[in-house]
């Protein structure tokens, strides 16, 4: 948009009645244009906030088989016996608590199921290997060390039993006893 | 390693809504002060010899810069930045909430690490801090948009309780990996 902008305006800023006049009123931007702007913004806000919630605590399928947990990231022994639920968390990361709230009760209500954590404050390395952009992240492990589904953010009570359907079949580890127990 | 005093985890947000509302303000000053501003006819400028539809900017003197009021709100939040890495506990923000909001509060919900907020303070600053300085260089848009970017951190801090400056922890250290591979 060439030539000079539109507004030859007085109004140079939304206080100009309590500043000093630098000798600079004419061709700001008019206080219309700076309001939708400035709507504009919150606006954003809103959509990236959402965005950022409905995707939040989701499980989404990883499909390449060449993700294997690392033996020295995680040493098999710790590994369970049907899967892991790898968590990633910094010192900083203030939604940890919460996620391990969440994947410690799932792994405590199901056979074969281990919660593990790995603090990545000093080790961007394994940030940089499993392409950890937040934390918590979450990384649902099978019983040979691959990663089947990733959750970023304090994963959602349904996600990790869409994780477990979607990645390793039907079967769910649901322990049937205390399912039953939960039901009557 | 010391334990850090943990806090309220409603404090942070408490803080993020005030420090939003005052980004939004600056924001709209930022818009319609000299940072948008096309030359137009200001008396502040020769206009024999710049066209009027430059930008304003880079033709004004300093103290014209310094005392633009986007300018002057930003430096606020500058040092109220600055303040929350430095002293947290005397932060005004965080006085008024202990003092005032919390005790009309039900008891708090978790209590969090305080380095996590913290460090997303240091984040606001180095964002806000970049804006001021281009500013004070004369480039014209610097302050408007660091300080709407500073603006949505808040604002989504404040209104979704997502902590921009956490995940950004990552990636500065995954950026810093680079550098030193690079350079071996």
């Amino acid at each position: 948009m060439p030539g000079p902008v539109c507004c030859r305006s007085k109004s140079y800023s939304v206080i100009a009645g309590f500043w000093p006049d630098f000798g600079r009123t004419v061709g700001s931007v008019p206080l219309s244009s700076a309001l939708l702007v400035v709507g504009s913004l919150l606006l954003l806000g809103l959509a990236a906030g959402v965005w950022l919630r409905l995707r939040d605590g989701r499980a989404r399928t990883v499909r390449s088989a060449d993700s294997v947990i690392d033996a020295a990231v995680l040493d098999p022994g710790l590994w369970g016996a049907r899967a892991t639920l790898v968590q990633f968390g910094t010192e900083f990361c203030t939604r940890c608590p919460q996620a391990r709230r969440v994947l410690a009760a799932w792994a405590d209500r199901h056979d074969g199921v281990r919660h593990r954590e790995v603090d990545l404050t000093h080790r961007s390395d394994i940030a940089s290997r499993y392409r950890i952009m937040q934390t918590p992240t979450t990384l649902v492990v099978d019983s040979s060390g691959t990663i089947r589904a990733r959750i970023h953010g304090v994963p959602r009570p349904e996600a990790l039993q869409e994780a477990w359907r979607a990645a390793l079949g039907s079967t769910t580890p649901e322990n049937a006893s205390l399912t039953e127990g939960q039901a009557s | 390693m010391t334990t850090p005093p943990v806090i309220d985890v409603r404090r942070p947000r408490f803080g993020a809504v005030l420090t939003s509302v005052l980004l939004l303000i600056a924001v709209l000053l930022a818009l319609t002060g000299a940072s948008a501003a096309r030359v137009g006819d200001a008396a502040a400028v020769d206009a024999s010899t710049v066209s009027s539809s430059q930008w304003l900017l880079p033709h004004l003197g300093l103290s014209d810069r310094l005392l633009d009021p986007a300018f002057l709100l930003t430096l606020l939040v500058a040092v109220l930045f600055a303040w929350g890495v430095l002293w947290p506990s005397t932060h005004p923000w965080n006085v008024l909430f202990q003092k005032v909001v919390r005790p009309r509060l039900a008891p708090p919900r978790a209590m969090e690490d305080p380095s996590a907020p913290r460090f997303a303070q240091g984040v606001g600053l180095a964002v806000v801090g970049v804006g001021l300085v281009l500013h004070v260089l004369g480039v014209p848009w610097a302050l408007v948009i660091a300080a709407a970017a500073a603006f949505l951190a808040a604002f989504l801090n404040a209104a979704f309780d997502f902590c921009l400056g956490c995940q950004l922890y990552l990636l500065v250290h995954r950026m810093g990996l680079i550098r030193r591979r690079a350079h071996a």
